[in-house]
C-alpha cells in the first residue's frame, strides 16, 4: 500500500476514533512535542485532569502532599464526587485530616502491591470520580518493584473515563502520568500552628510535562 | 373453563430441576420411606435401559449399570410445589393447590375469549414459565376441573413416551404400596375434532420428554369422554370388576348410565366416578395463596469440600429465586444464605443487594464475590439460599448528587476490596468523639448524602490548622533524649539524629475510669534533616514516635 494511502487511512482513523492510538508509533521527533520546561505555581489545591494520572511526587518528608490530599478530598466533597483514597500504608489520619468524610471509601493497604490491586479493582468499577493512591510512605524496595506496565494499565482504565487519579509518590514513578506535581519546598515547625488553606496556598508546586503528556498533547496528523 | 397444570414425574422432577447434570441421564428415583424401597418414577433415558417403576435399587442397576439413583426428597418437593403455585399465580388469581404436581386454575374473567388460540398461548405461556423454572408440564384446559385434569393426563398415541410402556394390562395406573400413585394418560385417547392439542412452545431442557403435545383443550366434552377408558378415571379396583362385568368399557358409557341408576347401584363411590366425567359436575376450587417465601434449598448427596462445586448450585438457585420473582413483577432486595456444616454448626450470611434486581450475573457475582473469602472448619453438606422480594427501583439520577452510578457494581468491588485488604481496612471513616488518638471507626460506605454548603477548603476552617499527620500504626518505638526537659535528640527506626526544635509538651489523658485507661505527653519535634514528627512518652515513660507532619 503506498505511504500516502497509509497516511490518508491514519488521518481518517484519528478524524473518526480521536481517542484510539492503537495505529500510531508515537510522535516524531520534533522541536513541537517535546516536553514543556517545568513551571512553578503556587498555592491551592491542583486541577487533576480527567481521564489521566497524575503524579505528586514528595520527595522529601514534610512537603505537604498529606494537606494537598485532604484538600484534595474536601473538595471532592464539595463536587459531589465519590473520592476513594488507597492508603498505601495506612498513614491516613482522619482525624488530623479534618475534613467532610462521608464521600471518602478509605482502602487501608498494607503494601504497595495490595495498594495496587486496590486501585486497579477501583479503576474497573468506574463509580469512583477521583482515587488518591498514596505510595508516600511506602519503602523504595516496594516501589521499585513495580512494573511500568501497571502504569500502563492504569492510564487504559482511565482512558473514555471522567474519572481523575493521583498517584503520591516519594520519586519519580508514574511513567504514563499525563502531569507530576513536585513538592520541592519543606515546612518548618512553625507551620504547625498556622490556617491550612493559608498553608495550602504556600505549597509550591513545580508542574512538569511528562513525555506521555506530550506525546498525548501531539496532533495525530503530524504523528503520520 | 377451567385449566389444570400438571407435573408429571413430580417427584423426580423435583429432584432433578436442581440438579442440571443429571439432564439427560438415567436417572430411577428410590422411595426409601416404604417398606421395601423400590424405584418410583424413571426418566426415559432410564426407561430406555429397561428400568421400570417398582423395580428394587439393585435390579435397576442390574439392568442399567449407569443408572443414577436418587432419594425421593419430601423438601425438594415442598418447594417444587411452591414454583408450581407462585407460577400459577402469575397466570391466574383463582387457583387450587390439587394434590403435589396438579394445580387447577379457574379461567372465569381472564381476558382470553372463546377462541381456541387464545387459550392455546395463554397455556404455552404457562408451560414456557414453568419450563424457565426447569419443570415439564402439561396443561389441559375444560369445562370441569376434572375434565380439566383428564384432558392434561391424556395423550394421543404416540405423544407419550414414558407411562405406559411397563404397565402391561394396567392401563398405565400403578399403585405401589398404595403410598404413591402416578397420574396415567390415556393411550386409547386421539385428539379429535371436539378436542384440540396445541404445540406449545416449550423453553429449557427436553430430559424427560413429556411435552410433545402438552396442551389439549377439550371444546366438546361428549366427545372427549366417550371412548376414554374407565381406568383412566382410576376407579377403585372392586368397581371397576363390576363395571366390566356390566360390559361397562369406557366413560362415555359409565356417563350414558345416569348418575341415579348408577348409585343406586353401585353406591356413592360410583357416584365420585360419575362426576369425574360429567360436563355439569362443576365444583367449587378451593382457593390456595401462593407462599411469599421464596427459598431454595438443596442437600448434598457428598460433602462439600471446596467452594468451587457450590457456584453451580449457586447459580441455578440464583437463577431460579430471580425467574420466580420475575413472574410476580418483583426483584430481589437481598439473599439470605446458609450453609450447614458436617459438624453441626452452620455459615450464615446476608446479602443486601444495594440497588434492588432480577439480573441472575450481577446477583451471582455478588454472592461468588463474597463466597471466595470464606473458609468454614468442616464440610458443607447443604445449602439454603433465601432472597427478600421488592418492588424493582426506578432510580432518576440527579445532577446535584453523590450516588453511585452502579450501586451493585461498587457493592462487587466493596466486597472484593475486602477480600483483599480484610473487613476491618475498608470503608469510610468516621472520627469517634474521644479525646483518645486514632479513634475511629469504618463503617458501610452510603454515598447518597447531601451535600452540605461550606465555602471553606476544609470542613472546619477554623480548628484545621497545621500540616497533617501521617501516622505509623503501629507508633514506632523510640529513645527520646530530654535535656532541660526538652528533647534534643531521636533515635528509632526511621530517623536517629538531633531533633532541631521542638513545641510542646501537649498532655492528654482519658478513659481513667476504664481498665484501657491513657495518659502521654506529645512533643512536636523538627529534626536536623528537616522533618516533622510527632514522638510521645507513654504512662510508662516510654518513647514513641506517632507520625510524620506532612
Amino acid at each position: 500500500m503506498p505511504a500516502e494511502r497509509i497516511i490518508q487511512l491514519r488521518q481518517l482513523l484519528t478524524e473518526r476514533f480521536p481517542g484510539s492510538r492503537a495505529f500510531t508509533n508515537g510522535p516524531a521527533f520534533s522541536p513541537d512535542n517535546l516536553p514543556s520546561p517545568p513551571r512553578t505555581a503556587t498555592g491551592g489545591c491542583p486541577d487533576l485532569e480527567p481521564g489521566a494520572l497524575t503524579e505528586i511526587v514528595s520527595e522529601k518528608r514534610g512537603t505537604g502532599s498529606a494537606l494537598l490530599l485532604a484538600a484534595l478530598i474536601q473538595r471532592a466533597f464539595q463536587e459531589n464526587r465519590v473520592t476513594a483514597l488507597v492508603d498505601g500504608r495506612d498513614s491516613f489520619d482522619p482525624a488530623s485530616a479534618a475534613v467532610e468524610l462521608s464521600h471518602l471509601l478509605w482502602v487501608r493497604c498494607h503494601s504497595a502491591a495490595e495498594a495496587l490491586k486496590a486501585a486497579d479493582l477501583l479503576l474497573r468499577d468506574r463509580n469512583v470520580a477521583l482515587i488518591l493512591l498514596d505510595l508516600a510512605t511506602n519503602p523504595a524496595v516496594e516501589l521499585r518493584k513495580i512494573q511500568p506496565t501497571t502504569w500502563y494499565r492504569f492510564q487504559r482504565l482511565l482512558e473514555h473515563t471522567s474519572a481523575a487519579c493521583a498517584v503520591v509518590t516519594p520519586f519519580a514513578l508514574v511513567s504514563s502520568a499525563r502531569s507530576r506535581l513536585i513538592l520541592p519546598a519543606r515546612f518548618s515547625l512553625e507551620a504547625l500552628d498556622r490556617n491550612r488553606e493559608v498553608l495550602l496556598a504556600e505549597i509550591q508546586v513545580t508542574v512538569s510535562e511528562t513525555r506521555h503528556s506530550a506525546r498525548n498533547r501531539e496532533p495525530r496528523q503530524k504523528t503520520a | 373453563m377451567f385449566a389444570v397444570i400438571l407435573i408429571p414425574d413430580f417427584c423426580l422432577q423435583a429432584v432433578l430441576r436442581l440438579e442440571p447434570g443429571l439432564e439427560g441421564q438415567a436417572v430411577a428415583l428410590v422411595d426409601s420411606e416404604l417398606p421395601k424401597p423400590v424405584v418410583i418414577e424413571v426418566t426415559s433415558a432410564a426407561r430406555a435401559q429397561g428400568v421400570s417403576e417398582g423395580l428394587t435399587a439393585s435390579q435397576a442397576m442390574a439392568r442399567c449399570p449407569h443408572l443414577v439413583s436418587r432419594a425421593r426428597s419430601a423438601a425438594r418437593e415442598h418447594l417444587a410445589s411452591e414454583v408450581l403455585l407462585q407460577c400459577a399465580y402469575a397466570f391466574s388469581p383463582q387457583l387450587e393447590a390439587t394434590r403435589p404436581g396438579v394445580c387447577t386454575l379457574s379461567l372465569k374473567g381472564l381476558p382470553l375469549g372463546p377462541e381456541t388460540a387464545a387459550m392455546e398461548q395463554w397455556a404455552a405461556k404457562i408451560i414456557e414459565a414453568l419450563a424457565s423454572l426447569h419443570l415439564e408440564a402439561r396443561v389441559g384446559i375444560a369445562i370441569t376441573p376434572a375434565l380439566a385434569l383428564l384432558a392434561a393426563q391424556s395423550d394421543p398415541p404416540g405423544a407419550h413416551l414414558n407411562f405406559c410402556e411397563n404397565s402391561a394390562g394396567q392401563s398405565g395406573n400403578l399403585n405401589i404400596e398404595g403410598n404413591h400413585s402416578r397420574q396415567a394418560p390415556h393411550p386409547a385417547l386421539s385428539p379429535s375434532d371436539g378436542e384440540r392439542v396445541a404445540e406449545g412452545r416449550v423453553r429449557g431442557s427436553q430430559k424427560l420428554s413429556y411435552a410433545r403435545q402438552p396442551v389439549r383443550i377439550v371444546r366438546d366434552p361428549a366427545e372427549f369422554i366417550a371412548e376414554m377408558p374407565l381406568t383412566a378415571l382410576e376407579p377403585p379396583p372392586e368397581i371397576l370388576e363390576i363395571l366390566r362385568r356390566w360390559g361397562i368399557r369406557t366413560a362415555g358409557a359409565l356417563l350414558a348410565l345416569g348418575k341415579e341408576r348408577l348409585t343406586e347401584r353401585i353406591g356413592p363411590a360410583a357416584l365420585e366416578l360419575f362426576k369425574r366425567v360429567s360436563p355439569r359436575a362443576i365444583r367449587p376450587l378451593k382457593p390456595a395463596v401462593p407462599p411469599q417465601k421464596y427459598a431454595e434449598e438443596m442437600e448434598f448427596e457428598n460433602e462439600i469440600e471446596t467452594v468451587e462445586p457450590l457456584w453451580f448450585v449457586l447459580r441455578r438457585f440464583v437463577e431460579q429465586l430471580s425467574r420466580r420473582l420475575e413472574l410476580s413483577h418483583q426483584v430481589v432486595a437481598a439473599f439470605h444464605l446458609r450453609l450447614n456444616l458436617a459438624s453441626g454448626s452452620a455459615y450464615e450470611h446476608a446479602f443486601h443487594i444495594p440497588a434492588p434486581t432480577g439480573n441472575v450475573d450481577v446477583l451471582f457475582r455478588i454472592l461468588q464475590t463474597h463466597l471466595e473469602t470464606v473458609r468454614t472448619d468442616s464440610p458443607i453438606v447443604s445449602l439454603r439460599l433465601m432472597a427478600t422480594p421488592s418492588r424493582a427501583a426506578t432510580h432518576q439520577f440527579g445532577l446535584f448528587e453523590t450516588s453511585l452510578r452502579d450501586p451493585n457494581q461498587f457493592a462487587e468491588t466493596l466486597g472484593r476490596l475486602t477480600a483483599l485488604c480484610g473487613a476491618d481496612r475498608v470503608g469510610t471513616p468516621e472520627v469517634l468523639a474521644t479525646h483518645r488518638p486514632d479513634a475511629f471507626r469504618l463503617k458501610t460506605p452510603e454515598f447518597g448524602a447531601t451535600r452540605k454548603d461550606n465555602p471553606s477548603l476544609f470542613a472546619n476552617a477554623a480548628s484545621a490548622q497545621g500540616l497533617l499527620l501521617r501516622r505509623l500504626r503501629p507508633a514506632v518505638s523510640a529513645r527520646i533524649e530530654f535535656r532541660r526537659q526538652r528533647p534534643v535528640s531521636l533515635r528509632s527506626s526511621i530517623f536517629s539524629g538531633t531533633i532541631a526544635g521542638a513545641r510542646g509538651p501537649f498532655l492528654s489523658s482519658g478513659d481513667w475510669w476504664e481498665q484501657n485507661r491513657w495518659s502521654r505527653e506529645e512533643w512536636d519535634v523538627q529534626t536536623v534533616d528537616g522533618a516533622l514528627y510527632r514522638i510521645f512518652l507513654g504512662a510508662d515513660g516510654g518513647g514513641f514516635v506517632e507520625g510524620v507532619y506532612d
